[in-house]
């Protein structure tokens, strides 16, 4: 075994080392985020309807997703008799293990990305739509007529909106010219006015992209006003009805985890990324300080998109089924391709090189 | 040759016609009505104006004036005790039958008294006949709701409990003495 020698195993179990070491902390990340982000959801929709939100397990409630997950997880975990077991213990890993695995591409910093792909908005887009396989899955091995039938309409609502999410994405990267996540925020370099949401002048456009990608976004992680799925009202729960215990938690899980993601990609691709608002607030700085800084400003401008995504869920009614679909197939994706045509026809013609 | 069928004119009834004026309406209203919603929960939000949230066990409920609670015998100041005659009125007025009473005498036989008062208050439901039959005008409603206990031997309360959680009568000023009316 010639290629084989010690000194390429060390190497390579190093390198298997680093691996383990950032998927262990993107994962640990994606579990903050999420104990925050549903303690943030509840506080939100609650000081909406002029409530408090939790405040009664620790200060603010910061211990109120953790006393849900220990509920969850000392639930007993009932297959119903006639389910395909091995279907329904693989259905949550399906759904929740895609919605984790974007995170890989996201730059979260100055070389904060734990692996840069120079195709990192197709593996977005491709990795995204894994989740509706593990959907369909968790319907059909429940067992269950109206699960099934609330994974059908589920799976129809996510296919139909994965083409206006990659006609939407497809804009700002035709301007920036490349595929790559960190090339498209260092190209939004400069003040906020250079940002893709905001250069109006530069790239008028883009604005109606953004728009696509919110509404099919939020239709796509299945926040209200698109969440027929797990419609409690109207059937049971959906698809996941016949899931309790760690099971549920997954699919809970993986749902603010995805809300976390697109409040990720709309930053990364239309409001900046890591850059800071004004260059005078850090972008002058270098090395672990701007690495510093440029996680703080992502952070920041998460935050302030999550909170409107969650404005938005406690403002809206729910949409119908046949609402929903005219809404992707009748109105988002003309307008979507009508806007991809103008993006390249600018970038042909207009732009300058 | 036979009669001729009529030509099939079907329509499939559930496909929406696509009316392009309609949908553009649709399309421009819904860009003006979301907003508006979304500007009605901002100012709703509460940075904006405060909850309305009472904050229980730290916050209690404000009790309306005539607020009518459980009967309770409160001390008369210039006896030391309720002016209760044990006459029985409100035991046998009471709708659900929970009062008992019985009657002792002191050494003068016009100085009755209860020897033995129980109200049980699980099943009391504040109606208020008692008090409004009560001859001496000596049951009063108390201000209080949080009543909750583990046993049902703790839910019937006897002439001591009903003594403490009546408090005091206020004092008359003297020269203002009136006997008391029945209601």
């Amino acid at each position: 075994m010639a290629f084989m020698d010690t000194q390429t195993l060390i190497s390579l179990a190093i390198e298997i080392g680093k691996i383990v070491l950032i998927a262990v902390i993107l994962l640990m990340f994606m579990l903050v985020a999420v104990i925050y982000l549903v303690l943030k959801l509840r506080w939100v929709i609650a000081r909406i309807q002029s409530r408090l939100g939790p405040n009664r397990t620790g200060p603010w409630g910061v211990a109120q997703t953790v006393a849900d997950a220990l509920k969850l997880f000392q639930k007993e975990d009932v297959i119903p008799c006639g389910a395909d077991r091995w279907l329904s213990t693989i259905a949550p890993a399906l759904v929740f293990v895609p919605a984790y695995l974007v995170y890989v591409v996201i730059p979260f910093g100055e070389g904060l990305t734990a692996r840069s792909l120079n195709i990192g908005v197709i593996y977005i887009s491709a990795i995204s739509s894994i989740g509706v396989i593990g959907i369909v899955v968790a319907g059909w091995a429940s067992n269950n007529k109206w699960s099934l039938l609330g994974a059908f309409r589920g799976a129809a609502q996510l296919i139909a909106y994965e083409v206006p999410i990659i006609l939407a994405i497809a804009a700002p990267v035709l301007i920036t010219g490349s595929l790559d996540l960190n090339e498209i925020v260092k190209a939004q370099a400069g003040n906020f006015w250079n940002w893709n949401l905001f250069h109006v002048t530069g790239y008028p456009m883009l604005p109606i992209a953004f728009l696509i990608l919110l509404i099919a976004g939020l239709a796509e992680i299945n926040v209200a006003p698109f969440d027929i799925m797990e419609a409690e009202s109207e059937l049971v729960a959906g698809f996941n009805t016949e899931y309790s215990g760690m099971k549920f938690a997954m699919f809970f899980l993986a749902e603010f985890a995805a809300s976390f993601t697109l409040a990720a990609v709309i930053v990364t691709l239309f409001l900046g990324g890591f850059q800071p608002p004004l260059h005078v607030l850090g972008g002058q700085l270098k090395g672990l300080a701007l690495t510093g800084v440029s996680l703080f400003w992502f952070l920041a401008k998460c935050w302030v998109v999550v909170l409107g995504i969650m404005w938005i869920r406690s403002t809206l009614p729910r949409v119908r089924i046949d609402q929903l679909m005219n809404l992707a197939w009748k109105a988002l994706i003309p307008v979507g391709l009508v806007n991809l045509l103008a993006t390249g026809a600018y970038v042909a013609f207009w732009m300058p090189r | 040759m036979g009669p001729v069928a009529p030509p099939l004119r079907c329509k499939p009834a559930l496909v929406a016609e696509l009316n392009m004026s309609q949908v553009l309406k649709d399309i421009a209203n819904a860009f003006i009505s979301i907003p508006k919603g979304l500007w009605v929960t901002l100012t709703h939000w509460s940075i904006f104006r405060p909850s309305v949230t009472e904050l229980y066990p730290e916050e209690k409920p404000k009790l309306p004036e005539n607020y009518r609670g459980m009967p309770t015998l409160p001390v008369d100041p210039a006896t030391g005790r309720s002016r209760c005659i044990a006459c029985g009125a409100c035991a046998k007025m009471c709708p659900e039958g929970i009062i008992t009473v019985e009657a002792e005498t002191g050494a003068d036989p016009k100085d009755r008294k209860p020897a033995k008062f129980t109200i049980d208050i699980s099943r009391c439901m504040w109606c208020g006949l008692c008090m409004e039959v009560c001859p001496k005008n000596c049951l009063k409603p108390a201000r209080t709701f949080e009543l909750a206990c583990r046993t049902r031997d703790g839910m019937i309360y006897n002439l001591e409990d009903l003594m403490r959680l009546g408090g005091a009568f206020p004092a008359e000023p003297e020269g203002d003495k009136q006997s008391e009316e029945p209601t």
